[in-house]
């Protein structure tokens, strides 16, 4: 069946890109400039038995190819190392990290689909005049901003009036469900923002370009004629066509995502995983900066996957 | 073709440019968005050049106090050395820009290499090239930087090296894309048929029609190239013994330049990076709106046609 | 009652920078019911254009002068509003085989019934009964109505086209090129259909068509068109035995077998650009009998016999010496 082709193709593909980024990530470390035990195994103040237990664990002693292999075996067990930060396995310190991203990067998502869909819409319905221009403008204005610095920005703007580092105010003791909640939003909604605004630029112009692209097709015209009024042209006719194209490009954005939540976190000092990598790297915590990788790319493959998937729904023409 | 496009009066747009000397400068010429790109990028540009003779003062002197506020003598005020700010932004300049063309330059090469290769020989090398693309494609970027720049160490060098290696995949696509479409253009196949070698035909052929398409991709991914660089300065990863505009903006959100209040410690040199990638994706866009404009009439939009009054009938009589 | 005119139909396209193209010279058309009318002329005449100005389908730039009478009543006068409560009741169009005219993501059930509960003819299952009826109608059977148009051979896109058209009942039915892009054979056909739909549902027909020998198999009368405006129009036989005007003779010369399928013969020469005023006969740098007066003045369109009307200096050479 045609279809089950399609989803197996595409998930075939995910998983070798996954394989690919393994190897990579392998690859990299191993071949770092200095002794690959400084490099992995270093834990400080270990002895000399520690040293030698850990070169064993990670085969240090055996030939590149069974390393490869050990890590790999490592990897099916879940087993990403040792933080050198706090001596934690690196696993769990990026659970929690992982899930404290989540819900920012959501929301700062959410905000830019939305608006930059409306505005996008906007901006190829009025083709020609001063609201385009000035959408579009905009637009690139806020994609061209960088990142962090549009954070360290809505920071300038809003000290003082939102709190402008950490997840929630760690002074707040035994807070009411509710204070808590309201705690968590204020904290949230800087680093969500950014992260919205930026994005939002973006989709804007991903959204505009698709809407001129469907608008100029046929069966826009034999919608037209048929006699439907201009609203339900756009939404049953344009934006459900339009669809296919976006979802493509949101799909590319993902990197975009990543490289954002990684500079807003470090900003605001949200405790997520863009700001694991910061720390990681700052503390030259190796297994960290590693598993942090692979965990980004291994969501990143994941979100281009039910991207892949959702536009083999969105299209009947699908049939590879 | 849509219907309303066969008509002469329904082309409101030229017919598709097919690629010609000029056509670079055309497109920007007629757009005033890209005009003002270009004019805020050759200011930049010129600045930073001419950094070394226009700078008002020494970049490495400590000439007032730390986070000094702005006046007269300093427009932008001082930063946490007590450096002049102005001078600071245009030698930063010089080495975001500089980082930015040539992690572009190696870009291009290897992307451009691809894509030609892909496009022009086809079959297995395209499809196996084109694979190799994909899963670059996927992989997010920014991440991969930050990993081999730590392991790699920081210098002017690497960071340009890394930005370059991960920046390819779209041109690959992009001039794939078009190296096909002109090897089956006519004048294409009968040099092949004459006997012309692959890289005359390449070179002399092919080159010239891809050119403008490659000029727009890699002005756009200069803008690319400048903010990867301004991130991993933020991040810590940039070469500490050159100032970026990202490293100045680094500097100044270590040094607490926010706490203290001293905003043009930050504001001026984003901004700065801000109006260099808006040049940049302006004077592209223009460029890929020249190459490739939109033939179709819009059947749907907002106002609607105009009825005009019938005026009397032409002065002919019988 | 007639039941469609245009009278003196005027379209301006908006070139920018104050220039502008006046695609359509003052067209006048009459369809009485049932009747089929050709509409012929070269690629870029205004033929489609004329068309898509009666439907009001025309984009932003376009500026429309003129009278579009439906049952003696001025329905383009309201501009968009006016017009678009006529459209798919009224009159329907075809449009050429190849466009994207169908909505990929949609299947044809869904679009015809879109068009049945648009105009309140039928809604639910109701109406996806009278869309199988409508595509037996047209020869597709009806089990393939939740098919999606890429699953459509090129005729058969055409004819779930043509199926649509009819949903609600239209008393006019405008077909734009809609066997060009064709096979011979499914040109044939489609044809064909359009031959006994029209008859069945008695049906006025507007053609519009560069292809003569389509126009001699469907139409009784044809307008000829040349540089937007109309420069003969009568019985198709008559155009054929006795044009009255060189451009038609050239154009029926150039198609030897009118009951054939030999393609069309171009005549040497192109049309003149319509985006600046044209002196004298629009067609005279490319007649073979044009003469002094030709290149000065504009001849008008004039009737010459019952049904007959042709816009050509000749004839009143002719009259005269008559």
């Amino acid at each position: 069946m045609k279809g089950a082709d399609y989803v197996l193709k595409r998930l075939a593909f995910a998983v070798l890109t996954v394989f690919i980024a393994v190897t990579i990530n392998f690859a990299l470390f191993r071949l770092a400039p200095g002794s690959a035990v400084t490099n992995l195994a270093r834990v400080p103040h270990a002895t000399p038995e520690t040293r030698l237990a850990l070169k064993r664990q990670f085969g240090l002693d055996k030939s590149r190819f069974q390393q490869y292999v050990i890590y790999l075996q490592q990897l099916a067990h879940g087993n990403l190392g040792i933080s050198f930060a706090n001596s934690q396995p690196v696993t769990d310190n990026l659970r929690t990290a992982l899930i404290n991203s989540l819900p920012m990067v959501f929301l700062g998502t959410l905000f830019a689909i939305v608006f930059g869909t409306l505005t996008g819409i906007i901006s190829a319905w009025r083709r020609g005049t001063t609201v385009e221009g000035v959408t579009v403008t905009t637009a690139l204005g806020f994609y061209s901003m960088p990142t962090h610095w549009l954070g360290l920005m809505l920071v300038i703007l809003f000290a003082g009036v939102l709190p402008t580092g950490g997840m929630s105010n760690e002074f707040l003791i035994n807070p009411s469900f509710w204070t808590h909640v309201k705690d968590l939003g204020e904290h949230i909604l800087l680093p969500a923002l950014t992260l919205g605004l930026v994005l939002f630029g973006e989709y804007t112009l991903i959204v505009r370009s698709a809407m001129l692209e469907t608008l100029g097709e046929d069966y826009v015209l034999t919608a037209r004629a048929k006699g439907l009024r201009p609203a339900a042209i756009l939404r049953r006719h344009a934006l459900r066509n339009a669809l296919l194209p976006i979802t493509t490009l949101v799909a590319l954005s993902l990197g975009y995502i990543v490289a954002g939540a990684i500079l807003i976190e470090t900003v605001f000092s949200w405790p997520g995983i863009g700001r694991a990598v910061y720390d990681a790297v700052l503390q030259r915590d190796y297994p960290m900066l590693q598993g942090a990788f692979l965990v980004l790319t291994v969501s990143v493959v994941l979100c281009n996957l039910i991207a892949d998937l959702l536009y083999f729904r969105l299209d009947p023409r699908i049939t590879e | 073709m849509s219907v309303a496009a066969r008509e002469p009066g329904a082309v409101i747009e030229q017919a598709p440019i097919r690629s010609r000397p000029g056509i670079v400068w055309q497109a920007i010429r007629k757009r005033p968005s890209a005009i003002v790109g270009a004019t805020i990028l050759g200011v930049v540009i010129l600045g930073a050049l001419l950094a070394p003779v226009l700078a008002p003062y020494d970049v490495h002197e400590q000439v007032g106090p730390v986070f000094g506020h702005p006046s007269w003598s300093h427009p932008v005020g001082l930063d946490d050395g007590g450096i002049d700010m102005l001078s600071l932004l245009m030698w930063g300049a010089r080495v975001s820009l500089l980082v930015g063309f040539a992690a572009t330059f190696v870009s291009m090469v290897i992307g451009g290499t691809i894509g030609v290769a892909s496009g022009y020989f086809g079959g297995r090398t395209d499809t196996i090239l084109m694979r190799i693309t994909d899963y670059f494609l996927v992989i997010p970027d920014v991440p991969l930087m930050i990993v081999v720049a730590a392991i790699w160490g920081p210098s002017l060098f690497h960071i340009i090296i890394v930005i370059g290696i991960l920046l390819w995949t779209s041109t690959a696509r992009v001039i794939r894309a078009q190296v096909k479409s002109v090897r089956e253009r006519v004048y294409v196949k009968r040099a092949r048929a004459l006997g012309a070698g692959h890289t005359r035909i390449v070179w002399s052929h092919v080159l010239p029609q891809v050119a403008p398409l490659l000029i727009a991709n890699t002005v756009l991914t200069i803008a690319v190239a400048i903010f990867d660089e301004t991130a991993l300065a933020f991040l810590g990863l940039g070469d500490p013994s050159r100032v970026s505009l990202g490293k100045i903006i680094e500097n100044a959100f270590q040094r607490a330049a926010i706490s203290t209040g001293a905003w043009w410690a930050i504001v001026p040199p984003g901004l700065l990076v801000a109006a260099i990638i808006l040049s940049c994706s302006l004077i592209g866009g223009a460029i890929e709106d020249a190459l490739n404009p939109r033939l179709r009439v819009a059947h749907l939009a907002a106002r609607s046609f105009r009825l005009r009054p019938l005026v009397g009938r032409g002065s002919e009589a019988v | 009652m007639t039941l469609l005119a245009l009278d003196d139909l005027h379209v301006w396209f908006d070139l920018g920078e104050g220039r502008e193209l006046h695609a359509v010279q003052g067209v006048s058309l009459e369809l009485e019911p049932g009747q089929r009318l050709g509409l012929v002329g070269e690629s870029g005449c205004g033929k489609t254009t004329t068309v898509l100005g009666l439907l009001g389908l025309l984009p932003p730039s376009a500026s429309v002068a003129g009278r579009v009478l439906l049952n003696s009543v001025d329905i383009l006068a309201g501009g968009e509003e006016s017009i678009r409560p006529h459209r798919w009741t009224d009159l329907a169009i075809v449009f050429q085989g190849a466009m994207n005219a169908l909505n990929p993501v949609q299947t044809v059930e869904a679009q015809i019934v879109e068009a049945l509960e648009l105009h309140g003819r039928a809604s639910g299952r109701a109406a996806r009964v009278r869309v199988g009826e409508l595509l037996e109608a047209v020869g597709i059977p009806r089990d393939r109505a939740t098919r999606y148009p890429h699953e459509f051979s090129g005729g058969m896109r055409q004819r779930a086209a043509i199926a649509m058209a009819l949903a609600c009942n239209p008393s006019v039915l405008v077909a734009d090129e809609p066997t060009t892009a064709l096979d011979v054979m499914v040109q044939a056909q489609i044809l064909e259909l359009l031959d006994s739909l029209c008859r069945d549902f008695g049906l006025a027909l507007l053609l519009v068509t560069h292809d003569l020998p389509v126009v001699a198999q469907l139409c009784d009368r044809a307008a000829v068109m040349y540089a937007g405006e109309i420069v003969e129009q009568g019985p198709v036989d008559a155009l054929f035995h006795d044009p009255r005007h060189p451009y038609t003779r050239l154009l029926f010369a150039a198609t030897p077998d009118l009951h054939g399928h030999d393609a069309l013969a171009s005549i040497p020469g192109s049309p003149p650009r319509l985006d600046r005023l044209v002196e004298g006969c629009p067609f005279a740098p490319r007649c073979d009998r044009a003469f002094d007066r030709c290149a000065v003045q504009r001849p008008l369109l004039r009737e010459l016999d019952a049904g007959r009307e042709a816009a050509c200096h000749l004839n009143d050479v002719l009259a005269v010496t008559a």
